[in-house]
C-alpha cells in the first residue's frame, strides 16, 4: 500500500522532515503523534503535494510514487487528505464541489462520470454517516461552517471520494465531545480491508474512538518510536519527554491537557 | 424611418464639451479612441444580420424589440400578443399612436448630465423603444430590448439609441437589455431613461457583450417615486472600453434602489462603472454591490457615489466593490464618493482588491480537481452571488456560459 522511504522535506531551507520511513499495509490504521513542530502536518502535505516544499525520498502508493505527481493526480491515485484547517470557498456550492471532485478523479481513472441525480444518492449516504442535515449540501463549501461542521465536511468528502489511503490531519482539533464522536464513528464506518488510514493527532483522546493498529512517535522530523495502541497511553502519561533528546521550545513535560481518560 | 431629418439637428446639438482625462468620471476612458467615433445620422444597413449575432441573443419568452444601429428592426422584433397593461412600441409608432405619452417621456431636459456623449445621444438617437406599464399591472414575462451595433459602415461608425421605460403606480415589470454587435472599430451610445411611479417595481438587467473592437457608452437614468423599487443588474463583459453610467434619483419617500454589477475584463479591456445614487427624499434605501474580475492587462473602474440631499433623513445606503485580479498586469480602480447633507443617515461603503486564494486552489486540487478547473470554480464562486440575483434561469445560463468563455 504506502511505502515512505527516507523522506526529507525542507521549507525555505529549514529541515522539517529528516529521513522519515513508514510502511502502511492494506486495511491498517496508523496513528502519528508528536509534539508541536515535529513535522506531522508537513508530512500530510508533502504526501498531498503542497507547493513550496523541497522534497527528497520516495512515497509510493500502490507502487506509484506520489511525489512525482500533481496534487490532483495524487487524489486520482487514491490519496485523500483531511485538512486540519479546511479552506472556506464562498460562492461554490458544496454539492457541486463534491460532484466535481468525484467526477474529476473518475475521469482521471477512465471511469464514467456520475450524473446529478445518481450523485444525490451517493451524497445522501455520506451525509447520514456524519449526521448532516440536507441543507448542508446547498451551502457554500465550508463558508461560515462551525469548526465541527468543517471537520464533518472533511469526513463527508472522504466518504464520497472512497480513497485507498486517507491521511487525517488533526481531525480532532477544535471538536467538542459530540462532534468528536460523530467524526470518529464516520471514520470507523469507512475502515475496510482495502482502505488504509493515517491519523495524525496531538492527543490520545481521538484514539479512544479510533483504535489504531500502530502508533508512531514523530520527533524532529523522523519516527523515533513505533508500537501498538498502548504507546499512545504511555504518551498520555509521560508526554514526549522520553523521546526528546534536547530542549524543544514547546515540548510538553507533563501529560497533555485536554485529554480524557 | 431611415434617419433623422437634418433640420432637427442644429438646435439639439449644442456645442458639445468633450470630457478629458481631467474629468474624474472619464479618467480611465480612451480619449483618443473616443475621438475616432463618428456619431451621426445612421445609414440603415440593408440585409441580414450575421448569423453569429442571432446566436448571441438569449432566447427569452416574451415580447422583444431589436434595434440595429439605432433603428428598430421590425422583422426581428416580436410585438404580438402583448400582455394586458403593457405598451411596447418603436419610437416611430409611439410618436404616431401615443403622442402625449411619447412627448412626456422623451423629454430629456431633466437629465443633469451634459457631457458630449449624452448630447450626441440626445441629438442622434432618433429611434428606440418605449415600454409603458399601466398602473397596477404586473407583467411577468421579461421585456427584451436588443441593441445591435454593426460597425461596417463607412460614413458613421457609432450608433445611438434610446430606451424609455415608464412603470406606473403599483405596477411591476422586468426589462432585459442585451447589447451586442459585430464588425470592426465602432461604438454604441445607449441611453435608458426610467421612471417609476409610486410603489412601482422594475427589474432591469443589462447584458453588455459587444465585440472587443467596439467602444460602448451606456447611460441609465432612473427617477423613482415613493415606495418604488428599482433592482438593477449589470453584466459588463464586452467592448474595448465599456462604460456603464447609472444615475438613480430616489425622489419619493421610502423608495429603494438595489443596483448590482459584475464586470469581467480580459485582454486589454477597460470596464468602467460610474454610479451615482441620489437620496432626494426621506427614508429611502440604496445598495450598490459591484464585483470585478480582471484578467490579463484589463482595467476595472468603479466610481460609486452616494449623494444624500438636505431633508433626506432616515437614509440607509450601502456600497461595496470587490475585485479579483487574475493577473499581475490587471488593474482595479475603486473610488467611493459620499456626500451627506441630511440627519439620521446610515451610510456604509467598502472595497477590496484581491487575488485567487492559493490555499483554496490547493484544497480543490487535493480533491482531484485539476488546476485550471479549480481556478474556474473559484472565479465562478466569486461571481455567483450576482448571477444568482437574477430570477431567470435562461439568463443565468447565458451569463454562466459567457463567464465560462471568458474564464477559458
Amino acid at each position: 500500500m504506502l511505502h515512505v522511504n527516507n523522506l526529507n522535506v525542507s521549507i525555505s531551507d529549514t529541515v522539517i522532515l529528516n529521513g522519515l520511513n513508514l510502511d502502511v499495509g492494506p486495511g491498517e490504521v496508523h496513528a502519528i503523534m508528536g509534539p508541536n513542530g515535529s513535522g506531522k502536518s508537513t508530512f500530510a502535505h508533502a504526501l498531498a503535494g503542497r507547493d513550496g516544499y523541497q522534497i527528497a525520498g520516495t512515497a509510493t502508493l500502490d507502487g506509484v510514487d506520489l511525489l512525482d505527481l500533481e496534487p490532483e493526480a495524487r487524489a486520482a491515485a487514491g490519496l485523500f487528505i483531511g485538512f486540519q484547517y479546511p479552506v472556506e470557498i464562498p460562492g461554490v456550492n458544496n454539492m457541486y464541489f463534491l460532484r466535481t471532485a468525484l467526477n474529476s478523479v473518475r475521469r482521471a481513472r477512465g471511469d464514467t462520470e456520475i450524473g446529478a441525480r445518481d450523485f444525490l444518492a451517493v451524497a445522501q449516504e455520506a451525509m447520514d454517516l456524519v449526521e448532516m442535515k440536507p441543507g448542508f449540501l446547498n451551502r457554500a463549501v465550508n463558508a461560515g461552517f462551525s469548526g465541527g461542521e468543517k471537520k464533518r465536511n472533511e469526513i463527508l468528502q472522504m466518504a464520497v471520494m472512497e480513497p485507498r489511503l486517507a491521511v487525517l490531519d488533526e481531525t480532532d482539533s477544535g471538536l467538542d465531545i459530540d462532534a468528536l464522536r460523530i467524526v470518529a464513528s464516520g471514520v470507523n464506518a469507512l475502515r475496510g480491508p482495502e482502505r488504509s488510514m493515517i491519523v495524525i493527532t496531538h492527543y490520545q483522546r481521538l484514539l479512544e474512538y479510533i483504535r489504531p493498529d500502530f502508533v508512531h512517535v514523530l520527533v524532529d522530523g523522523r519516527i523515533v518510536e513505533s508500537g501498538d495502541h498502548t504507546l499512545a497511553l504511555h504518551l498520555e502519561d509521560n508526554g514526549y519527554a522520553d523521546f526528546v533528546n534536547h530542549d524543544l521550545d514547546d515540548a510538553p513535560t507533563r501529560p497533555l491537557s485536554g485529554a480524557t481518560r | 424611418m431611415t434617419a433623422t431629418s437634418t433640420t432637427d439637428l442644429p438646435d439639439k446639438l449644442t456645442t458639445p464639451v468633450y470630457p478629458t482625462k481631467r474629468d474624474e468620471a472619464w479618467r480611465y476612458a480612451p480619449h483618443r479612441e473616443l475621438a475616432r467615433l463618428s456619431f451621426g445620422p445612421i445609414n440603415v444597413l440593408a440585409g441580414d444580420l450575421p448569423n453569429k449575432i442571432d446566436g448571441q441573443i438569449p432566447v427569452l419568452e416574451g415580447p422583444r424589440i431589436v434595434v440595429v444601429n439605432g433603428v428598430v428592426d421590425h422583422t426581428r422584433s416580436d410585438l404580438s400578443a402583448l400582455p394586458s397593461g403593457l405598451q411596447l412600441s418603436a419610437f416611430a409608432d409611439a410618436r404616431r399612436d401615443q403622442p402625449k405619452l411619447f412627448a412626456a417621456h422623451a423629454d430629456r431636459s431633466i437629465s443633469s448630465v451634459n457631457d458630449a456623449f449624452a448630447e450626441h445621444n440626445r441629438a442622434f438617437a432618433q429611434d428606440g423603444a418605449i415600454v409603458h406599464v399601466a398602473g397596477g399591472h404586473d407583467i411577468h414575462e421579461p421585456i427584451h430590448i436588443v441593441d445591435v451595433t454593426l460597425a461596417n459602415n463607412n460614413t458613421t461608425n457609432a450608433a445611438c439609441s434610446h430606451l424609455i421605460i415608464r412603470v406606473d403606480d403599483g405596477a411591476s415589470a422586468t426589462v432585459v437589455e442585451t447589447r451586442i454587435g459585430a464588425g470592426g472599430f465602432g461604438g454604441s451610445n445607449t441611453q435608458t431613461t426610467i421612471s417609476l411611479g409610486d410603489e412601482a417595481t422594475l427589474d432591469h438587467i443589462v447584458l453588455q457583450d459587444v465585440p472587443s473592437t467596439q467602444v460602448h457608452l451606456s447611460r441609465v437614468d432612473v427617477t423613482q417615486g415613493a415606495q418604488s423599487s428599482f433592482r438593477g443588474h449589470l453584466f459588463n463583459l464586452g467592448g474595448s472600453y465599456a462604460r456603464a453610467a447609472y444615475d438613480v434619483h430616489l425622489a419619493g419617500q421610502g423608495a429603494n434602489a438595489d443596483l448590482s454589477g459584475l464586470y469581467f475584463g480580459t485582454g486589454e479591456q477597460t470596464l468602467d462603472q460610474q454610479v451615482t445614487i441620489v437620496h432626494g427624499a426621506p427614508d429611502c434605501t440604496s445598495r450598490q454591490t459591484f464585483r470585478g474580475i480582471l484578467d490579463h492587462s484589463s482595467t476595472g473602474v468603479f466610481n460609486g457615489g452616494i449623494d444624500v440631499r438636505p431633508g433626506a433623513d432616515g437614509t440607509d445606503a450601502e456600497q461595496t466593490n470587490n475585485n479579483l485580479l487574475l493577473s499581475d498586469q490587471a488593474e482595479a480602480n475603486t473610488q467611493p464618493r459620499l456626500e451627506i447633507l441630511a440627519d439620521d443617515v446610515t451610510c456604509k461603503h467598502g472595497a477590496t482588491v484581491g487575488q485567487l486564494d492559493d490555499d483554496a486552489i490547493y484544497y480543490l486540487r487535493t480533491r482531484g480537481i485539476p488546476h485550471a478547473e479549480a481556478r474556474k470554480l473559484l472565479v465562478h464562486g466569486f461571481a455567483h452571488h450576482l448571477v444568482d440575483g437574477i430570477n431567470n434561469q435562461i439568463l443565468q445560463d447565458w451569463i454562466s456560459e459567457r463567464l465560462g468563455d471568458l474564464n477559458g
